[in-house]
């Protein structure tokens, strides 16, 4: 008996310790939910000039996650985007990372009970779960990151797809030596077989010869997986210059090419050479996905969020260059510059 | 078929070594376990914790020797939680080992963030340099594939003999699965059922807490969250296939991490064929060889059985 009730003192110990986890963050949707102080500071400020009809009212976002925050690559950079873009428009910040597929509705949902104003979905796998949840919740707000759905309360935020696949191609059908290019996938999203195919065809204008290999890790964390596929095909098939759509599997891929010289990858989609030093990144196609939400969030405080896709592209400024290594040439650099302003003009891409 | 040549072979089965010895580590610490009566499903959130311990320390340190012996401590302080639930308090094995899975990666990832922030890179530690063996490294394919690598690759292959000698020809592996078996019949005996339970406890934390450095300091230079990507289940699912036995458990092992690494090359070799196809083929080799080998002696009796003393 003694131990029976030793038994449920534990059990409530350690509810009570993931409860205490939660309440920091606000909210009890899961574990490792956590709220920057940054942004809270930042968030009764309203920026500058323009005048808010509730300025009053303190606006929350909240983002649901797949991956972790802090994966380096894809997490990062979208979850750094909603707090810049939450700062200058004065919004509180939530988050929730580490779910699974399973649980990416009931997040959303007991977000929108918790009264948030505006869900932020960074990716094409949370399409279906955000349109069933926001059929029934039409007060909340919905942004859905590479979407194509336009409804009442959801707006699609997406960077053009063509268009990055066709910077990063055309970088590096002028750095290949080898004439192999590779490309690695977290998972068969939409969004990521347009890159592949437009990354090929970008390669393929500027220099026909090349030939293109891609392999799916089926995760967007598994970084030794990462590491594997680039060795298999830097010995197997002379891939020297990689790109790739799986966050921190890229970081994995990055550590087998390290390994060998002159083999290079390019990074996305944040600028990856301007915090880091690296011999293998040689340049990043940058998504602004921080403009585009700030979009969103002015059409949420004056009242006419849906019915819309925000696009990013090159003329917007949403995609960028981002910085070079040294081991990207002058000659190569100002080619590469000269298709990148016929990328922007549509003039490159066929 | 140009590419079925000498330097593919190597490559292939280098890989397979390197992509089975985490498991093989981790399927280890299992065996040991479950031979005392405990199923430990938590192999999963251990290696979480023991990756991030492992990382840490050989972050701060810049030696990764010292992050695997951190990786174990970290695993066994993870396993102690479960070891006293379900051995002290004779609570349910599963529950417990699933709570851990839930409970330690969330603790990683809590950790990793207060210490690390989120940058747009990841931090990056030394990795573990390997260690050749003179000589019988120079022999042609067997050389490199079997000898050069890290000193834990070589550790948990001799890890296998010496379990199996330990099992099956010393009296303390005999009393270690007498608890496996028949806890009764090893306490009348004289043997201390809760000692032992414990001490096959601490063994498998080590072990998986190991496995999972293994991967922040051996395999890759960074931690991030996710990174056992369910290893621990197919070390799980590796001592059923290996039935209990040591040798066994190096068979799943090694066929799991061959096929995982031919999925890989496939794709690469044929990128028209649907990856989620070639995805599958390590799992459809487990399902077929369980099939067609089957489970006709099952694991240790008392396996995931809490153990009352004063119970008739």
């Amino acid at each position: 008996m003694r131990k029976k009730l030793l038994a449920i003192a534990m059990t409530v110990a350690m509810v009570a310790s993931l409860a205490g986890c939660g309440s920091k963050a606000n909210t009890n949707t899961s574990s490792n939910t956590a709220t920057p102080t940054a942004a809270a500071e930042g968030s009764t400020e309203t920026s500058g000039s323009e005048t808010t009809p509730a300025a009053d009212k303190t606006y929350k976002v909240a983002m649901i996650l797949d991956s972790s925050i802090s994966d380096g690559g894809w997490g990062a950079a979208c979850y750094n985007a909603m707090v810049s873009a939450a700062e200058d428009s004065g919004f509180e910040t939530l988050y929730t990372d580490g779910l699974t597929t399973a649980d990416f509705t009931s997040s959303i949902r007991s977000y929108c009970d918790l009264g948030i104003d505006l869900i932020f979905a960074p990716g094409n796998q949370y399409t279906d779960a955000v349109k069933e949840v926001a059929a029934d919740y039409p007060d909340v707000k919905f942004a859905l990151l590479n979407g194509t759905v336009e409804t009442e309360n959801i707006v699609s935020i997406l960077p053009d797809a063509q268009q990055i696949g066709y910077m990063a191609g055309a970088l590096a059908g002028l750095m290949t030596k080898t004439g192999k290019l590779g490309f690695i996938g977290g998972m068969e999203l939409d969004t990521t077989k347009a890159k592949l195919a437009n990354y090929e065809a970008g390669a393929k204008a500027v220099n026909p010869a090349v030939e293109v290999f891609s392999a799916y890790a089926g995760s967007f964390s598994d970084s030794a997986k990462g590491k594997e596929i680039a060795d298999s095909m830097v010995s197997m098939n002379d891939v020297d210059v990689m790109f790739g759509d799986a966050s921190a599997v890229d970081s994995g891929a990055r550590e087998a090419l390290a390994n060998y010289t002159d083999r290079f990858d390019i990074g996305q989609p944040s600028d990856i050479l301007a915090t880091q030093k690296s011999e293998v990144v040689i340049g990043s196609v940058v998504t602004d996905n921080a403009t585009m939400l700030k979009l969103c969030m002015e059409d949420l405080k004056n009242g006419t969020y849906g019915n819309k896709t925000i696009y990013g592209n090159l003329s917007n400024g949403s995609l960028s260059v981002g910085t070079f290594s040294d081991k990207v040439t002058d000659d190569i650099k100002t080619k590469y510059l000269e298709y990148i302003e016929q990328i922007k003009d549509g003039s490159f891409i066929k | 078929m140009d590419f079925l040549n000498m330097t593919f072979l190597q490559e292939l089965l280098l890989s397979t070594v390197r992509m089975a010895t985490p498991i093989l580590i981790v399927a280890l610490a299992e065996l040991y376990s479950e031979r005392a009566g405990q199923v430990n499903i938590g192999l999963d959130g251990i290696m979480a914790f023991g990756a991030l311990a492992g990382f840490m320390v050989c972050y701060i340190t810049g030696n990764p020797y010292l992050g695997l012996l951190a990786g174990a401590a970290g695993g066994i302080l993870i396993n102690m939680v479960y070891a006293f639930c379900t051995i002290t308090l004779g609570a349910e094995q599963i529950v417990y080992g699933m709570a851990i899975n839930i409970f330690a990666p969330a603790i990683a990832s809590f950790i990793y963030k207060v210490y690390f922030g989120i940058s747009s890179t990841l931090a990056q530690a030394t990795l573990m340099t390997p260690m050749p063996i003179p000589f019988l490294s120079k022999i042609p394919l067997i050389g490199p594939v079997f000898f050069k690598h890290t000193i834990i690759v070589y550790i948990a292959y001799l890890l296998v003999p010496l379990s199996y000698i330990f099992f099956q020809k010393t009296k303390a592996g005999l009393n270690f699965r007498a608890v496996g078996e028949y806890p009764k019949a090893a306490e009348s005996l004289g043997i201390n059922v809760v000692k032992q339970k414990y001490l096959a406890c601490i063994i498998c934390g080590a072990l998986a807490g190991v496995g999972g450095a293994y991967l922040t300091t051996c395999y890759i230079s960074t931690y991030t969250d996710g990174v056992v990507s369910g290893r621990g289940f197919i070390a799980l699912s590796a001592v059923i296939f290996g039935r209990w036995m040591p040798g066994g458990v190096l068979i799943a092992a090694l066929l799991f991490g061959f096929t995982d690494a031919l999925q890989l090359r496939l794709q690469v070799l044929s990128s028209q064929t649907p990856y989620q196809l070639l995805a599958m083929i390590p799992y459809i080799c487990t399902l077929f060889v369980l099939a067609f080998f089957g489970i006709k002696k099952a694991g240790p009796k008392a396996n995931g059985k809490p153990y009352f003393r004063e119970e008739r």
